[in-house]
């Protein structure tokens, strides 16, 4: 009976699971995928044109050119996470080549002496850099700028003067030459310097005190001047750091070509700056890492030197990266301003949905409407927020969760008087009693819990195994909902959704997929196992009257199935209630040995409409506001008593919705019912006509014959 | 052409232009109140609408019943028709009433008897709205070319725009066109130098000026204007009689799920205003009218509202009378001023309510 439209857009569903897309997004590691990509497509474009691209010269070559860059590029990205910027690495750079040089040729100073004296000159003109921009608090761009045109013009005099004295190789020094054209193990020195080098850099800023001060920073100026970081410092240490590694890598390139000239260096700052930019360290600080340096410098290296052998001239090989440079920019900004804004869009995916048509409810359908809730005793009426589940003990106290994150007992024998019995946190959602007379309590974003007697909190679990092909992490619990106890002490629990949090349970409404689960808790072994996943929304769980089987109720799909525990169907589901008219909730035992359900809303055609065409629901997610979006009808109240077969038997309404709309719970207990609603502010009280005066909860589990 | 349609395909792909969902908001003279939910009850009766008035008595229709009411009296049964009313006017004696069949009939006045019926000179197919500039001359909003009366969801989710304003010489019975094209003219107002009509899908009020096009004088209102009654010294009183969502608007521009909605649901079922309160929980629901702690708030984006606006001689917003999602005085079809009492019509809320006006 689907028209062609609903035949294509089903399989679309189906197919194509637009919901993982949002997952990856969401992931942290994404903000690496770009500068991947990039570095995979420039590695596959250059590969076609150049025949020997990875020949294993070419790659030692690359590798020392590498070592050189990466060590300029971690300078420049350690300034850059601080929010600053440094241009004058490029000439710190030249400079430091023509000194070491001039050190080690004309001066024939020992080699241990040229390095560090190098070195010490580097984090000279670092400190000039920092004390002007962090002390005297100048402009990070124009203080290097006028830093680079300085150094540089000291550096063009000085070859102008000097520049065959200091290249003519007089000494020969094993060691000077290990630097340069050195390996180890066929790795070259200088990129396993710098690899060095990188991972000290790298625990330096997600390990240590200083690494942490430079992000927060760049993060924020305002906020880590007022949690107490002296800004100036911390930004003054940055450069020091960029100045001494660009001089580290004016070393290694000294040794290795033993010369330099008015071209040395020439351009490294756009390198550079195009390296960390394209791997993803942003322009305004605090978002930034060594990986991302490495694979910038990668791309910029594999450019550079491939358009080199294509026979590119440098001025055009310059003109490139600053091209690059430059989409490098505005993929940054662009990004940064609207991850999130994209994430938000497309993390809501709506899927295909059709419910079973089922017609409208008649007035000789046993769900018929009348207003028997209409006379309902109201029990903590303004008192209470939110009691989704409620429960009694024994001695006729009641217990309910509330939205601030207690569990409340209300005294027998009138519920007037209340106290806090445990302050858990989180909103508590489904309870249960074991034999021990624990309260067990899902509690919403945090887990299971368990109060006991003494009133002293646990938690039982908040971790289950992580299936193996989820891209969002779903070994945390993010909404645990209901529970019951099996005869043997197991804990069966629902989690409603692993996609979204409680506040937002009514987006899953919109998506309709399998997003939860059921998960088993075993005391004695203190293990969490999922044993039913991809359930739509499971809510209620029950464990049958026989103890063989639970019941679980999927809210959107509006069904009702059977689990079997034990007996010759075990491990078997079975479909108890195909066809509610409502969106099923909690689930609990009547004294008549049947069962009670509570409908949370009840299916309004429209929205089961929209269930059918998901393109609808996701133009309403981007184009309107969360209180504008359709729901289905979830202000009338609705209770139903169904037996082992699914045959529903009694139905309870207060249809308007006066006392008890969204009816989420109901538990009975010595001849009365009791309401609860996730979002109400009262609990209700019904007397149950022909009923069991003397049955409980409690003794009907734990006290069966 | 072409570009036009790139336009419209772009519009669609960002949310802008004519996909751009929006609805304004009630704000300056248009703050909420409850002003009508704490008026005075006339009396209640089911479906109370269009009430007229030629003075100091006014007459009100219910379904096809015609009643008559004085102030602090019981309502007067004056006729039942054969089918819906759909308008009423009165004036000097004399009482124009609409059928939903396409009927207008005279009664009373020199014109006793009168009977027009929709023809091709007059396709009024869809009469709903009725007003008399003088005893001679009546005035006809004809609502859709497409619809009934009482198919105004189906008019207004289709975003039709074929009613059309009608000026009767009942002495010859010519008939003259005033305007076409417009979206549902459910009130019309004489004025000295045209007639002023309320466009609802198009939540305005256009001026009607002979050989001039619709002048728009109050445009963007948060809710569909209805029937349009004077007040003193040249204002306008305006009935709206249902509020406008982000979500009606969402679905008129999403024509797969609004034409499959419209042909497999009921209409009191659909995503669309409507006259009253939420009765079923078949009716959609918006996430923000999802009660809390049991109530619902005044602030939810409800399917019906009841709001009364009152307008200026130059037809700015001067105060306007609120029933808010949580009350139910909802679906004002119209208004009668009768010395210094507003009979209000909340059609929606089965009741007819009195503002008393102060300083008239």
């Amino acid at each position: 009976m689907s028209q062609p439209s609903e035949f294509y857009s089903r399989w679309r569903y189906r197919l194509f699971p637009d919901h993982i897309v949002g997952e990856v997004l969401s992931k942290n590691w994404i903000d690496n995928a770009i500068p991947f990509l990039i570095l995979i497509a420039s590695v596959a474009f250059f590969s076609v044109f150049i025949q020997d691209l990875f020949a294993p010269y070419s790659l030692i070559d690359n590798g020392r050119q590498i070592g050189e860059l990466l060590l300029v590029v971690f300078g420049m990205t350690i300034v850059m996470m601080a929010g600053g910027i440094d241009l004058s690495v490029g000439a710190t750079f030249a400079l430091a080549t023509f000194c070491s040089l001039g050190m080690f040729n004309y001066f024939e100073l020992p080699l241990a002496v040229v390095v560090v004296l190098t070195l010490l000159l580097g984090a000279l003109i670092g400190a000039l850099n920092g004390a002007l921009i962090g002390f005297l608090r100048l402009r990070a761009f124009l203080t290097t700028l006028v830093t680079l045109i300085m150094v540089r013009a000291t550096f063009d005099t000085l070859v102008l003067n000097y520049q065959v004295e200091v290249s003519m190789a007089m000494r020969f020094s094993d060691a000077w030459d290990f630097i340069g054209d050195g390996d180890v193990l066929g790795i070259p020195f200088s990129f396993l310097l710098a690899a060095i080098v990188g991972i000290f850099a790298h625990v330096m800023l997600t390990r240590l005190g200083i690494g942490w001060r430079i992000q927060a920073v760049g993060g924020s100026r305002r906020s880590a001047f007022n949690a107490g970081i002296s800004v100036r410092k911390t930004v003054f240490y940055t450069y020091v750091m960029s100045g001494t590694l660009a001089a580290a890598a004016g070393v290694l390139y000294a040794s290795r070509l033993g010369a330099a000239g008015s071209d040395t260096g020439l351009g490294l700052e756009v390198s550079a700056l195009t390296a960390a930019v394209l791997g993803g360290v942003s322009l305004g600080g605090g978002r930034g890492s060594i990986a991302k340096a490495l694979l910038g410098s990668l791309i910029v290296i594999i450019i550079q030197s491939s358009l080199v052998r294509l026979g590119l001239r440098t001025g055009a090989n310059t003109l490139v990266l600053g091209i690059l440079l430059l989409v490098a920019v505005a993929i940054d900004v662009k990004w940064l301003k609207n991850r999130l804004k994209v994430l938000a869009k497309v993390y809501v995916s709506p899927g295909y949905f059709r419910l079973p048509d089922i017609g409208r409810i008649g007035s000789s359908s046993p769900y018929a409407d009348n207003n028997r809730l209409a006379d309902v005793d109201l029990i903590g009426l303004e008192e209470i927020e939110g009691p989704e589940d409620v429960i009694l003990d024994e001695d006729d106290n009641l217990y309910c969760g509330s939205r601030h994150g207690d569990v409340i007992r209300f005294f027998s024998p009138d519920h007037k008087r209340w106290e806090v019995y445990g302050h858990i946190g989180g909103h508590p959602l489904g309870m249960a009693f074991d034999a021990q007379g624990n309260l067990n309590v899902c509690v919403s974003g945090m887990g299971l819990y368990q109060i006991t007697p003494d009133k002293e909190v646990r938690k039982l679990t908040d971790e289950t195994n992580r299936s193996l092909l989820s891209v969002i992490d779903d070994s945390r619990m993010r909404f645990a909902d209901d529970l019951d106890i099996a005869p043997d002490g197991k804990i069966y629990f629902s989690e409603a959704t692993i996609r979204f949090n409680t506040d937002e349970w009514m987006i899953d409404a919109l998506e309709s997929r399998g997003n939860g689960r059921i998960i088993c808790y075993d005391p004695a072994a203190d293990t969490t196992r999922t044993i039913l996943p991809k359930l739509m929304f499971p809510n209620g769980i029950c464990v049958s009257h026989d103890g063989q089987s639970i019941l679980y109720a999927e809210t959107w799909p509006c069904r009702i199935s059977r689990y079997w525990l034990a007996g010759p169907r075990k491990g078997e589901v079975e479909l108890v209630m195909p066809d509610l008219p409502g969106y099923p909730d909690n689930i609990n035992r009547s004294s008549d040995g049947h069962y009670w359900c509570a409908f949370v809303g009840m299916r309004a055609p429209a929205f089961d409409l929209a269930m059918r065409m998901p393109s609808f629901r996701k133009k309403m997610v981007d184009r309107i506001p969360h209180d504008e979006w359709l729901y289905p009808n979830m202000n009338a109240g609705c209770v139903i008593k169904f037996d082992e077969t699914g045959k529903v038997l009694e139905c309870l309404w207060d249809s308007k919705g006066v006392n008890h709309p969204m009816i989420t719970s109901m538990r009975e207990h010595k001849g009365y019912l009791y309401l609860g609603g996730s979002l109400n502010n009262r609990i209700g009280k019904w007397k149950i006509p022909g009923a069991d005066p003397d049955w409980t909860g409690v003794s009907s589990y734990w006290r069966a014959t | 052409m072409m570009l036009d349609r790139l336009k419209t395909w772009y519009d669609g792909f960002r949310g802008a232009g004519d996909h751009a969902i929006t609805v304004p908001p009630m704000d300056g003279a248009l703050r909420p109140n409850t002003a009508l939910d704490e008026a005075r009850t006339l009396f209640d009766w089911p479906s109370p609408d269009n009430v007229a008035t030629d003075g100091d008595t006014a007459v009100f229709s219910s379904g096809a019943e015609v009643l008559r009411v004085r102030p602090g009296e019981a309502p007067v049964h004056l006729r039942t028709h054969p089918a819906p009313v759909t308008a009423l006017a009165a004036h000097q004696g004399a009482l124009a009433t609409a059928l939903a069949t396409g009927e207008v009939l005279i009664s009373g006045g020199p014109h006793d008897g009168q009977r027009l019926a929709a023809s091709a000179d007059l396709p009024i197919s869809c009469p709903v709205a009725l007003a008399f500039r003088d005893g001679d001359t009546l005035l006809i909003g004809n609502g859709s070319d497409r619809h009934d009366a009482g198919e105004w969801r189906h008019d207004l989710l289709t975003r039709t725009a074929s009613g059309s304003v009608w000026q009767v010489d009942l002495k010859t019975g010519a008939a003259e066109c005033l305007a076409r094209n417009l979206a549902w003219p459910r009130g019309l107002l004489p004025l000295p130098e045209g007639v002023l009509v309320s466009e609802a899908w198009r939540a305005r009020l256009v001026v009607l000026r002979p050989g001039a096009e619709p002048d728009p004088v109050s445009t963007e209102l948060p809710a569909y204007p209805g029937g349009l009654s004077a007040a003193p010294d040249g204002g306008v009183f305006v009935s709206l009689f249902a509020p406008r969502r982000r979500l009606t608007e969402l679905v008129m521009r999403e024509t797969a799920y609004r034409d499959r909605m419209m042909a497999e649901i009921e209409p009191e079922y659909w995503i669309s205003p409507s006259l009253r309160p939420m009765e079923s929980y078949y009716e959609p629901l918006q996430g923000g009218t999802l009660k809390k702690l049991a109530m619902l708030k005044p602030w939810a984006p409800s399917r019906s509202y009841g709001l009364v606006l009152e307008l200026d001689s130059s037809f700015d917003a001067r105060r306007s009378f609120h029933s808010r999602a949580d009350g139910t005085r909802h679906g004002i079809s119209s208004t009668a001023l009768i010395g210094g009492t507003l009979v209000v019509a909340a059609t929606g809320g089965d009741v007819m309510v009195a503002l008393d006006m102060e300083g008239v």
